[in-house]
């Protein structure tokens, strides 16, 4: 399995249309190839996306992770010290792969890189400390690959585990409300209709519309699911019981990264009492200490393009302003359309307004209530616990 | 009907290191509280009273029952510091009680009027070693003078006007200011008034303790530096007694090595440092922990080696405590606190702590020094910041210099992160530092500035502190009171020395006037947004974490398995 990123190389790709890349897909070293592959579950088509809906698709640091594994899988190195290095080397390749190059977009869906930094750090140090305990380097590889091939059934094991933790909070007759597409939360909500009968109440989450997608899966799996503006969030509060979302990273004090809006979310939650769970897994901890926004890892220039299309104009002046809004289950995916020919459309040069689109933001631990995780139910003071211990 | 008077012999004060529930105690139904219980620092056996003297006649109250709060049973065997056996606590009735109260206010009136010195001078409280309930006694003078001659004469004589009672109640259970300019006979070290043994101190030993009192040496680093370095300079020239304890050594049947490391231990280390603590300045909880060290270091030596080893090894580890637990680890702590310092940021920081100075210091090395600017929050009456800013001028940064009460004007304006240091760190994330320094993590965490208090794992201490008031230090209450401010000019003395006459230069003359002046304040962990320590920045909430995981040893929990 290891040698068909090999045979992939030779295959050229055409490059991604809307973004102008350097580097077609052929010159990227076998670390980017594997991370591809794994995220995607392809490495032929250098456009695909992760399906959002497929159960199986792994998460960005397990991605991580397994590229690593194929790190290790070529290395040539006799020593500890020498596949240090080469982990190194390719840890970071893969991080200025997601914050700088433009093909990542589309291949990370828009998320941070926060995970796929987690997912190696955490990895090199499980290898590190395997080492101490095995010294012999051949065994060491060897039940290094074998911990390794498993990681993926971990990562889907850790999503049913969150997902039974995190069940008992959910009660009859309760409206849930959550923000942005995570399959961890996903599947919590899902399974946890197996048993209850509950409602949910999904902001629509642009730019990417994840809640509109959210929507849909709950939907099919017949939970009674409303859909709402971004700014609607302290409107619907008063009406929901508890919020519920998942996490790109969870930092040192507790706190989260997670999809913009998700900071307002907790500030609103707490002000009107409602308990703010977050369902994340462990490989998502990460030694990072933000003090406030401006504190977060830098992005890198992939921010999504806005766009300020008129659409509810449209409906209610019949056609005559605006601009017809997609159909109605298709999620709107920040296609570039040319608006100059739509009257009622706003129009400005990017010199005249800057417009920022940070995909992230980070929520303090005071405004957390749980931690659903693989670990248990923690509370945010124990992230730090169990990071202390995880990095000793 | 034997009793016990406040008298101590050699004017020497009671350590201030109670026991983590001495609050609760306090609270109990003798009044006023503080002055009935005293924990003494049992690190010697030395300073240890038993004196029988005739009770004043003013009194008819039952004794202070609470006064001796010791477990007096085995006076001659020093408990191990961090054992305390809560005292019996006697039962009175509501009117023993009451007479209780008037006796020892009574007393410490007559303490308070009898000496100059107001919270100060002589020894702060009678210590007795029993417990038992004794009528026709004069409680020991709680705070303020507790000599026994004077509680005496003073009983004996008409009340004293209790207006002009200069000791703080609230107060009066720490170790009360001795201003070193009036009690030098103690720093020349002459006699310590020990029942035991007459104290030679090495000569290092006295000059480190007269720098602790008079505050030449200040801040938690500093001190526990300059202890370790005495100590060294002591065990360097320490000599053996001459073998010639043929009871004691054959008691232990280890022979002479055994009686090195006892000797070091009794006759060297822990008198030296009580010295320190009870004459001079008490610790600080960085010298108490480097000091705990140092007695491990000395208990886990081999049994048979030479002298020379000995000293060899103690100096080697006294060296390699002060390399890794103070200085790599200021140096890790500067590279975890400059990555949070990014370009246009302005940082506040307050008072003047050696690890804030390093880190900002290196920074502007290595970001640039124009990248931020600094300003520096002062108070009175140590005004220690005046050195920061110096010192970080001359290394190029932009700094500005205020007092504490144009605060809110800066913090609300222009501060991005405020950095501050600590003297120590409790075991709940708040943090023990200058007094002050409460105000300045308050009011950030209002105006939502983070807070990054830089501190080494080395101060961590395991109690856990409430409040300010439990433990503190009382300082000079004469610079309170001093004159140096802009009315009066930048000089306080006139030429031949003495005192410019300032509005209350004569408090002590006044009544109804008391002056307090306190050296710490504790932060609530609340208001603190992260610690740097050499492991990174943590939330307040990790430090019992830490603790944990630097000494696993002493955990016990019924989760050792999963650890």
């Amino acid at each position: 399995l290891a040698r068909i990123p090999q045979l992939a190389e030779t295959a050229t790709r055409p490059p991604q249309t809307t973004m102008s890349s350097s580097t077609t897909t052929t010159d990227e070293s076998p670390v980017l190839q594997d991370l591809r592959r794994h995220l995607t579950g392809s490495s032929t088509d250098s456009g695909a996306a992760i399906d959002p809906e497929h159960r199986t698709a792994v998460a960005l640091p397990v991605a991580a992770i397994k590229s690593l594994l194929g790190v290790i899988q070529r290395s040539q190195a006799n020593t500890m010290m020498g596949l240090q290095e080469e982990l190194r080397g390719a840890a970071e390749e893969m991080m200025a792969f997601a914050t700088d190059c433009p093909g990542s977009l589309q291949l990370l869906g828009g998320r941070s890189h926060i995970a796929l930094a987690s997912g190696c750090e955490l990895f090199m140090k499980y290898v590190t400390r395997a080492y101490l305990e095995l010294p012999d380097f051949a065994a060491c590889i060897a039940q290094i690959m074998e911990r390794g091939e498993r990681f993926a059934g971990i990562s889907l094991a850790a999503r049913d585990r969150i997902a039974d933790v995190g069940q008992a909070f959910i009660q009859d007759g309760q409206t849930v409300l959550t923000h942005g597409w995570s399959r961890v939360v996903s599947n919590l909500l899902v399974k946890a209709a197996e048993h209850r009968h509950f409602s949910i109440v999904v902001l629509e989450g642009r730019p990417d519309a994840a809640g509109a997608k959210a929507a849909k899966v709950y939907a099919d799996a017949g939970i009674p699911t409303t859909v709402v503006l971004d700014s609607a969030m302290s409107y619907v509060m008063e009406n929901v019981d508890l919020v519920i979302v998942g996490a790109e990273g969870v930092v040192e004090n507790g706190g989260i990264v997670n999809k913009i809006g998700t900071y307002g979310l907790g500030i609103a939650a707490r002000e009107l009492g409602k308990p703010f769970y977050v369902a994340a897994e462990s490989y998502k901890f990460a030694r990072l200490f933000p003090l406030n926004q401006s504190d977060l890892p830098p992005l890198g220039r992939n921010a999504a393009i806005l766009s300020f299309v008129d659409t509810a104009s449209w409906e209610m002046t019949g056609g005559l302003v605006g601009r017809p809004p997609p159909s109605a289950k298709e999620g709107a995916d920040g296609e570039q359309v040319d608006s100059s020919s739509i009257p009622g459309v706003v129009q400005f040069k990017s010199e005249q307004v800057k417009v920022k689109n940070p995909p992230c933001d980070y929520t303090p631990a005071k405004y957390i209530t749980l931690l659903f995780t693989d670990l248990g139910v923690l509370t945010p003071s124990a992230v730090s616990d169990e990071l202390i211990r995880l990095y000793q | 009907i034997s009793h016990f008077s406040s008298k101590t012999r050699g004017g020497e004060d009671p350590p201030t290191h109670p026991h983590p529930l001495y609050h609760i105690y306090a609270r109990s139904n003798l009044r006023p509280v503080a002055s009935s219980f005293d924990l003494r620092f049992p690190l010697t056996q030395h300073n240890i009273t038993m004196a029988d003297e005739a009770p004043p006649a003013a009194a008819p109250a039952p004794a202070a029952a609470g006064t001796g709060a010791k477990p007096e049973k085995k006076e001659k065997k020093a408990p191990p510091k961090d054992l305390v056996i809560p005292p019996k606590k006697p039962k009175l009735s509501k009117a023993e009680r009451r007479a209780l109260q008037e006796a020892q206010r009574a007393a410490k009136a007559a303490g308070g009027g009898g000496k100059k010195g107001g919270g100060g001078g002589g020894a702060g409280k009678g210590g007795k070693k029993k417990v038992d309930v004794h009528k026709g006694e004069a409680g020991s003078g709680g705070a303020g003078g507790g000599s026994s001659r004077k509680a005496a004469a003073a009983a004996a004589a008409p009340a004293v006007d209790p207006s002009m009672d200069k000791s703080l109640p609230s107060f009066s259970h720490l170790q009360q200011y001795r201003d070193p300019k009036h009690f030098e006979e103690e720093f020349s070290g002459i006699s310590l008034g020990a029942s035991n043994s007459v104290q030679n101190f090495h000569p290092a030993v006295l000059s480190l303790g007269m720098q602790y009192a008079s505050g030449t040496i200040r801040g938690g680093n500093a001190r526990a530096k300059a202890m370790l370095r005495t100590f060294q300079q002591v065990i360097r020239d320490y000599e053996p007694p001459a073998p010639s304890s043929s009871s004691s050594s054959s008691s232990r049947g280890g022979g002479k090595e055994d009686d090195v490391r006892h000797d070091l231990d009794h006759r060297i280390i822990k008198p030296a440092f009580q010295y320190w603590t009870t004459k001079c300045r008490p610790h600080s909880v960085s010298m108490g922990n480097a000091f705990t060290f140092l007695k491990l270091a000395v208990a886990s030596l081999d049994r048979d080696m030479s002298v020379e080893e000995v000293k060899e090894i103690l100096v080697d580890t006294i060296d390699a405590y002060i390399h890794e637990r103070i200085d790599i680890a200021d140096e890790a702590i500067c590279k975890h606190g400059s990555s949070k310092i990014v370009d246009g940021d302005v940082i506040l920081t307050y008072g003047c702590s050696s690890v804030v100075e390093v880190l900002l210091t290196d920074a502007a090395q290595e970001k640039g020094a124009d990248t931020f600017r600094v300003i520096v929050v002062d108070s009175r009456p140590l005004l220690e910041g005046r050195a920061l800013v110096a010192r970080l001028a001359d290394a190029g940064i932009e700094c500005t210099y205020i007092l504490l009460n144009a605060l809110s004007y800066v913090m609300m304006r222009e501060v991005t992160k405020v950095f501050l240091g600590a003297a120590a760190l409790m075991s709940d994330g708040s943090v023990l530092s200058r007094v002050g320094t409460a105000c300045v993590a308050l009011m950030a965490r209002s105006n939502n500035i983070p807070v990054l208090v830089c501190c080494e794992t080395y101060k961590i201490s395991n109690r856990v502190q409430l409040e300010s008031i439990t433990v503190n230090e009382l300082g000079n209450p004469d610079d309170v009171i001093s004159a140096r401010c802009a009315m009066n000019g930048a000089a306080s003395t006139a030429a031949d020395g003495k005192q410019i006459d300032s509005v209350l230069g004569n408090w002590r003359d006044m009544p109804n006037l008391k002056v307090l002046s306190l050296l710490y304040d504790l932060t609530p962990s609340e208001f603190v947004s992260g610690i740097v320590t050499e492991m990174g920045i943590l939330p307040a909430t990790s430090v019992a974490v830490l603790l944990r995981e630097m000494n696993p040893q002493d955990t016990n929990t019924a989760f050792m398995g999963s650890m």
